[in-house]
C-alpha cells in the first residue's frame, strides 16, 4: 500500500524554466525510497512540495490519502521533515527541544512524555540532552534532528541529505537507525542523497533525478541488472549519460 | 607580499557596499544634524541681541507709565505701542494679528502703584507654538524689556522715596512683579511659558525615545528571529510540523512586542535617570510641571496666581485619557507597520552578512523622523520636507501627540488614515510573503548581498 503517491509534480520558480517538472512516483508502506541525483537536480524541490513548504505549479503528491495542494495541514500531521543542514534552536536545552518539538505534534502530556522518551533512547545523548545545544558538535545536532524526525512514528519521515558532512561512524550510525525503523517498525522513509553508495546500502527502491526530470525509478538489484552495472554510481553514469 | 594578500583579504571582507553605506548614513546623518542644531543655535543667538526695539501695550492710564516710555525713546529705544481692546487677559488675537512671539502688557494701575510705592504689576505674554526644541526657543520670551521696566523703577524709587519703610525695601530690591501668560492653540493662560516648555520638553524629547526604541527594538527582533529561523533551517522544521504559518507568524510578532515594550521600558527608565542626573533633577521637575527658573524670574519676582495643570487644560495642552488613547493607537500602528515590513525583509535574508545590511532601511525610516521631530515641528517646515517626511509612516507616530496637543486635526487625522492604508498593504504583504513560497525564495538581488559581489575587492570568498 503507497503511503506517499506522487503525480505529475511541476515546479516552475522562474517562467518558462521548471525546477522539477512531471515527476511521478509512490513510496510504500515500510520502504525506504531515495531520490538521488547530482546537486540542483531537483531532489530537495520535490521533498519540500511533500513536505508542503513549497506549492506545486502543476501535479499533486498524495500522503496517507491526503493531498499536499488540498489539506496540506493533514499531510503535516502525517509527516516529518529533516532539511538538509537543518540546526535547532541554540538558545534551547537539547530535552527542551524535544520537548518542544514533541508539543507541537500532540496536546497530550502522556503522549509528549512518550514521544520525548523514544527520542532520548534513540539519540544515544545521554546527559548532554541537559545541555544547550549550542556546545552540541554536528554530529549531535544531526542525531537530535533524527530522533525528532522518527519520535512522533510518522506515517512517512523524509530526510533531505541524512547524513551529509558527518564523519563515518555518526553516518553509520544514521543509517542503521533509519533501516532499523524501516524493518523493525514499518516505518516509510523518502530520503534525498548525492551519495550513492550510501543510498545503495540503505534503500529498497530508488528514483534517478537529474534536470527536473525523474529519469528512472525502480529496486536498486533490478535497476543495477537492467543497466549491467556493479553499483549505483554506474547506473546514474548510464541513465544521465555522464 | 603574504601580509598585503592578508590585508586586502580582511579589507574586502569588512569594507562591503553595506559597510560603506553605514559610514556616507552616519556621516551624512551628523551633518544633517549639525545643520538643524546651527539653525537653532542661531535663533538663540538672534533673540539674545536687542535690536533696540520694544513692543508693549500701555493699558496704563497714569503719567509713569507715559513718562518711563518717553524716556526709553530719548535714549534710543523704538516703542511700539499696540492698542487692545479684547476682554480680560485674552491676548492671543494680539500676538496673532501682528505676527509677534511675545508682548509685555502695561497693566491699568501701573503707575498708581509705582508711585505709592508699591511693587508695579506688569503682564508678559508669550506664545507657544509647537514641540520642537526650535519652537520652543522661538516661543521664547524677549527678558530685556521687563528688565529694562524694572531698573527704571529701581531709578525712580531711589530718587523718590528717601525714607523707606522695610516694607518699602522690598518693594526697592523688586519693584516689579510680572505675571506671565503663554498662548497657545489660540488660548491664554497665565502660566510661565518655561513650564509648558517643560512639559514640551516631555513630550519632544522622552516620548520620540521611547517610539524610537520601541520600534527600533521591535523590527530588529522580528528580522533576527525570522532571518536566523530561515538561515538555520529550523523554520522549515517548524512550518513542516502541524502547526498553521499564522500561528507561528503571532507568536513571533506577539514575543517581539513584549520584549520590546520591556527593553524600551527599561531602556526608558534608565535614560530617565541619566537625564536626572545631567540636569541636576531639572528635567524630571519639568516633566512635571513643577516651576521653572530663568533669567527673568531670577530678575524679577514671578506671581503665578493660576493652578499649573488649570492652565495648561485651559491651553488646551494638557493631556486627556482619549488623547493617550489615540497616541497608543498610532504607536501601535507604527509598530504593526515596522513588524509587518521587518518580516517581508527578513525573510530576505540568505546569510549573517546580509541580516546588517536588511536592517540598515528600516533603521533609516526610524531615525530620520526621530531626530527631526526631536528639534523641530514638522508642521512649521516647508512642503516638500514636510511631505517627504509624512510619507515616511513612522513620521505619523512621532509627530501625533505633537498634532493632538497643538489642535493639528488634519494632520493627525491624515496621518492616521495614511497608517493604516500602509498597514493594511503590509500586513497584506507580510501575511502574503509567510502563507506562501516567497518565504522560502525570496532573497536579495546578488549585487546588495553584503560580503558577497558587493565587496570592494570583488567576490568574497
Amino acid at each position: 500500500m503507497a503511503v506517499l503517491s506522487v503525480n505529475g509534480l511541476t515546479k516552475c520558480y522562474k517562467k518558462g524554466t521548471n525546477a522539477v517538472e512531471n515527476v511521478s512516483f509512490e513510496v510504500n508502506e515500510g520502504e525506504i525510497f531515495a531520490l538521488i541525483g547530482p546537486n540542483g537536480a531537483g531532489k530537495t524541490t520535490t521533498i519540500r512540495m511533500i513536505a508542503t513548504l513549497l506549492t506545486p505549479t502543476q501535479g499533486d503528491a498524495v500522503v496517507n490519502g491526503h493531498s499536499i495542494v488540498k489539506e496540506p495541514a493533514k499531510v503535516r500531521e502525517n509527516i516529518t521533515y529533516l532539511p538538509d543542514e537543518a540546526g535547532a534552536y541554540k538558545t534551547m536545552k537539547g530535552i527542551d527541544y524535544l520537548y518542544f518539538m514533541a508539543g507541537l505534534f500532540s496536546s497530550d502530556k502522556a503522549q509528549i512524555e512518550k514521544y520525548v522518551e523514544r527520542a532520548v533512547n534513540m539519540c544515544g545523548l545521554g546527559d548532554r540532552l541537559e545541555e544547550k545545544i549550542n556546545g552540541y558538535s554536528r554530529g549531535m545536532i544531526r542525531k537530535l534532528l533524527l530522533s525528532r524526525a522518527v519520535m512522533t512514528r510518522p506515517s512517512l519521515a523524509i530526510l533531505d541529505e541524512a547524513t551529509s558532512g558527518l564523519d563515518v561512524i555518526n553516518a553509520l550510525e544514521i543509517r542503521k537507525t533509519i533501516k532499523k525503523l524501516s524493518r523493525e517498525e514499518g516505518m516509510s522513509f523518502l530520503l534525498s542523497s548525492h551519495n550513492m553508495l550510501e543510498i545503495e546500502y540503505v534503500s529498497d527502491r530508488v528514483g534517478i533525478i537529474s534536470h527536473g526530470h525523474l529519469l528512472e525509478v525502480g529496486r536498486i538489484d533490478e535497476i543495477k541488472e537492467h543497466y549491467n552495472a556493479a553499483n549505483l554510481e554506474e547506473v546514474f553514469e548510464k541513465v544521465v549519460n555522464v | 607580499m603574504g601580509f598585503g594578500n592578508l590585508l586586502k583579504k580582511e579589507l574586502g571582507q569588512l569594507l562591503t557596499r553595506q559597510a560603506i553605506f553605514s559610514m556616507i548614513f552616519t556621516m551624512a546623518l551628523f551633518i544633517m544634524l549639525g545643520q538643524v542644531m546651527g539653525n537653532t543655535m542661531g535663533k538663540l543667538d538672534e533673540l539674545d541681541k536687542n535690536d533696540g526695539t520694544i513692543t508693549l501695550i500701555n493699558l496704563d492710564t497714569g503719567d509713569l507709565s507715559k513718562k518711563m516710555l518717553d524716556d526709553f525713546r530719548a535714549e534710543g529705544t523704538e516703542v511700539k505701542l499696540l492698542s487692545y481692546s479684547g476682554n480680560g487677559d485674552d491676548y492671543s488675537s494680539v500676538l496673532e494679528e501682528n505676527d509677534l512671539k511675545s508682548i509685555l502688557i502695561i497693566p491699568e494701575g501701573f503707575s498708581a502703584d509705582a508711585e505709592s510705592g508699591k511693587s508695579a504689576k506688569l503682564k508678559f505674554v508669550t506664545k507657544v507654538t509647537g514641540t520642537g526644541l526650535a519652537n520652543m526657543i522661538d516661543s521664547g520670551t524677549d527678558g530685556g524689556t521687563p528688565e529694562m521696566i524694572s531698573d527704571y523703577l529701581q531709578k525712580y524709587y531711589h530718587d523718590n522715596f528717601l525714607d523707606v519703610t522695610e516694607e518699602q525695601i522690598e518693594t526697592y530690591e523688586a519693584p516689579s512683579t510680572v505675571v506671565q501668560f503663554t498662548v497657545a492653540n489660540g488660548r491664554t493662560a497665565e502660566i510661565a511659558p518655561e513650564m509648558v516648555s517643560g512639559m514640551l520638553m516631555a513630550v519632544s524629547v522622552v516620548m520620540p525615545m521611547a517610539i524610537f526604541f520601541l520600534l527600533m527594538m521591535a523590527s530588529q527582533m522580528i528580522m533576527t528571529a525570522i532571518s536566523t529561523e530561515k538561515i538555520d533551517k529550523t523554520l522549515e522544521t517548524l512550518l513542516s510540523s502541524p502547526v498553521s504559518r499564522i500561528g507561528v507568524l503571532v507568536a513571533k510578532v506577539v514575543a517581539a512586542i513584549v520584549v520590546a515594550l520591556l527593553n524600551a521600558l527599561t531602556t526608558m527608565i534608565g535614560f530617565a535617570f541619566y537625564l536626572n542626573g545631567m540636569t541636576g533633577n531639572k528635567m524630571v521637575s519639568m516633566m512635571n510641571v513643577g516651576p521653572a527658573s530663568s533669567e527673568i524670574n531670577e530678575a524679577i519676582n514671578e506671581a503665578v496666581t493660576t493652578n499649573p495643570v488649570e492652565a495648561l487644560m485651559q491651553l488646551g495642552i494638557g493631556i486627556s485619557g482619549g488623547q493617550i488613547f489615540l497616541v497608543f493607537l498610532e504607536l501601535f500602528i507604527g509598530l504593526a507597520i515596522g513588524l509587518c515590513a521587518s518580516l517581508i525583509i527578513g525573510a530576505m535574508a540568505t546569510d549573517i552578512q546580509s541580516l546588517s545590511t536588511l536592517l540598515m532601511p528600516v533603521m533609516i525610516l526610524t531615525m530620520v523622523p526621530f531626530f527631526i521631530t526631536m528639534f523641530m515641528d514638522i508642521n512649521s517646515m516647508g512642503i516638500v520636507p514636510k511631505m517627504i517626511l509624512y510619507a515616511i509612516p513612522f513620521t505619523h507616530t512621532y509627530t501625533a501627540l505633537n498634532n493632538l496637543i497643538f489642535q493639528n486635526h488634519a494632520a493627525f487625522i491624515g496621518g492616521l488614515v495614511y497608517q493604516l492604508v500602509f498597514l493594511g498593504a503590509t500586513m497584506y504583504a507580510a501575511v502574503k510573503v509567510f502563507t506562501t513560497d516567497l518565504l522560502f525564495t525570496m532573497k536579495l538581488p546578488e549585487k546588495q548581498a553584503a560580503g558577497k559581489s558587493g565587496s570592494l575587492f570583488g567576490k568574497g570568498k
